[in-house]
């Protein structure tokens, strides 16, 4: 199975693609995680793949994306093309245009309203992705979360988890 | 302070920082480990990218070991600080990458030349020049091997995954040590930042090699002579009590400087590469894959052979007869092996992420009537199984 996070510089797009991993990892599932982003800090494109598979796994690209997660339309645009015909498109539906079926929701004024921190939008992201794929446990993010943020963010982040995950259940 | 004479203590620190156990890491934290888990505890250099995380995690744990991180101002000044930190006994590395490795070919040469042990990672990049400095590349094979001039043996060590490059920094720092000499890691860019499944093993899996040291004051008088017939001298370590003299110019068994005779020259010159080349056992690595039946060989190294492994699978499942080798010691190339399995097959594909380096080696050890070719990508995204698999179709 493969994901790309795809975002502009500042969303926190690599940590999703990291805690994913984390998470596939910590169920002894084989996982691959690779990142590519501008030299730019702030608002250049900011890509994220993670592979996961019970199978060994040999390339270490994403080749064909089964799932996009797109956050922000220069993201998008810069890696629309690597995803499959059948493929799942969840998008910022605010901040992406995109002209093929989708799913998705509000993240970041999810994220501020949840958190007042518009910078949660990866995490709840990240609970969409996760509700609507089963893709790992839901606990298992939680661990990775745990182990990834900064600490004394903790909370913040797994508050905004959840409220992505909810989004996605419905 | 080195593990050397102190080995309760060190266990006691790596048990209890490092549990054993999968953890999800980037290629360069888990060469990192693997290095403090081989003794490294002295690292000087100057971080550049993709090489950095190594200099971050180093900076962070060797402290906790009671080791050294030592910031340079440059690079030619780190591969200086580890040639004088060897020689008081540590066991040392750096890492650096495109520009910076070309910075160091000076003072790896006086390494060669001096035979200090220390462990030069090589996080390659696409170059040439700064090039595309945060993307992986195989650009650097015959850097690692002709990079320094004049006559010198080399010995080059790539892995192939995080969990690889764990395990193999550890024999990098053994065979540097068993054979008194400078080990060029040959990392890259792609698994130096891919992050994976890491399996951290109990430190009593593993083995670690010391230099040996002068057995008595005759044989300190000699740190480049030969008294043990196998071509590796005793290292009387600075500050044992010795007087030794070490120099980058031509020197007599004692050491001292004699750049006029021509004799002690060709000794000492021809002796460093008799110390690698009889010593094969303690280097040469290789793995192979289906290679009984193989009438297509895949021959790769580093990143590559991954997906390299990935689409001889796939091709056996078309039916077709395909094996993969890959040189794990690079340098000297596992010339013998490669002969015998070129014998058998009717076609050589040397896949790798340059123009072609490895083929060049290769080429010397394939018939004229076999077919050699190469798989080759350059801008910094790996081969794929696909791009791979598509070759070996085109001769099956």
């Amino acid at each position: 199975m493969q994901i790309r996070f795809a975002g502009i510089g500042g969303q926190g797009v690599v940590l999703a693609g990291v805690i994913l991993g984390e998470a596939a990892a910590i169920e002894g599932l084989n996982v691959v995680q690779t990142q590519d982003y501008s030299s730019a800090s702030r608002g250049g494109h900011s890509i994220a793949d993670v592979i996961i598979s019970k199978e060994p796994i040999y390339d270490v690209i994403v080749t064909e994306a089964d799932v996009l997660v797109a956050l922000a339309q220069l993201g998008y645009d810069t890696v629309k093309n690597s995803l499959k015909e059948d493929g799942l498109l969840i998008i910022e539906t605010d901040l992406v245009k995109p002209e093929r079926p989708y799913i998705g929701a509000p993240f970041t004024r999810l994220a501020e309203e949840t958190t007042g921190l518009a910078l949660t939008v990866n995490m709840v992201a990240l609970g969409y992705l996760v509700a609507k794929t089963g893709l790992v446990r839901r606990e298992s993010v939680e661990e990775a979360i745990k182990r990834r943020v900064p600490k004394g963010t903790e909370e913040v982040n797994l508050k905004a988890f959840r409220a992505g995950y909810e989004e996605g259940s419905k | 302070m080195i593990i050397r004479g102190d080995e309760p203590e060190q266990l006691r620190l790596l048990r209890r920082l490092y549990k054993p156990g999968n953890y999800f890491m980037q290629g360069n934290e888990a060469l990192s480990y693997g290095a403090l888990f081989a003794g490294c505890r002295f690292y000087a250099g100057y971080p550049i990218t993709p090489s950095s995380e190594i200099a971050e995690t180093m900076a962070r744990e060797l402290p906790k070991l009671g080791g050294y991180y030592l910031q340079m101002e440059d690079e030619i000044g780190s591969i200086a600080a580890m040639v004088g930190a060897s020689w008081t006994g540590f066991k040392v590395m750096t890492a650096t990458a495109g520009p910076g490795f070309s910075l160091m070919q000076e003072n790896l040469g006086y390494a060669v030349m001096t035979e200090t042990p220390l462990v030069l990672v090589d996080v390659q990049r696409s170059g040439p020049s700064t090039g595309q400095a945060t993307k992986g590349a195989q650009g650097d094979f015959f850097q690692a091997r002709w990079g320094t001039h004049g006559d010198h043996p080399i010995v080059a060590v790539s892995p192939t995954s995080g969990q690889d490059a764990f395990w193999e920094v550890i024999r990098a720092f053994n065979i540097a040590e068993r054979l008194r000499t400078p080990v060029v890691f040959l990392f890259d860019g792609v698994l130096a930042h891919t992050r994976e499944r890491v399996i951290i093993p109990p430190v009593e899996d593993v083995e670690i090699a010391y230099r040996r040291l002068p057995a008595n004051e005759e044989e300190a008088k000699l740190p480049f002579g030969d008294p043990h017939g196998d071509g590796v001298p005793p290292m009387p370590l600075f500050g044992h009590g010795y007087f030794t003299h070490v120099t980058g110019s031509t020197h007599k068994e004692t050491g001292l400087r004699d750049v006029y005779t021509p004799e002690v020259h060709d000794r000492l010159v021809r002796r460093i590469h008799r110390k690698i080349e009889k010593n094969r056992e303690v280097y040469e690595k290789y793995e192979e894959h289906f290679t009984d039946d193989a009438e297509i060989l895949i021959v790769s190294w580093g990143v590559t052979a991954r997906p390299a492994l990935g689409a001889v699978l796939r091709a056996r499942e078309e039916g077709i007869n395909v094996g993969l080798f890959v040189p794990k010691t690079v340098h000297p190339f596992p010339a013998e092996r490669m002969r015998e399995l070129a014998k058998k097959a009717r076609a050589v594909l040397v896949a790798e992420m340059n123009l072609g380096q490895m083929i060049i080696e290769v080429e010397r050890y394939v018939n004229d009537d076999v077919l050699l070719k190469g798989v080759n990508k350059i801008g910094g995204v790996p081969l794929t199984v696909e791009e791979i698999l598509r070759e070996i179709r085109g001769v099956a």
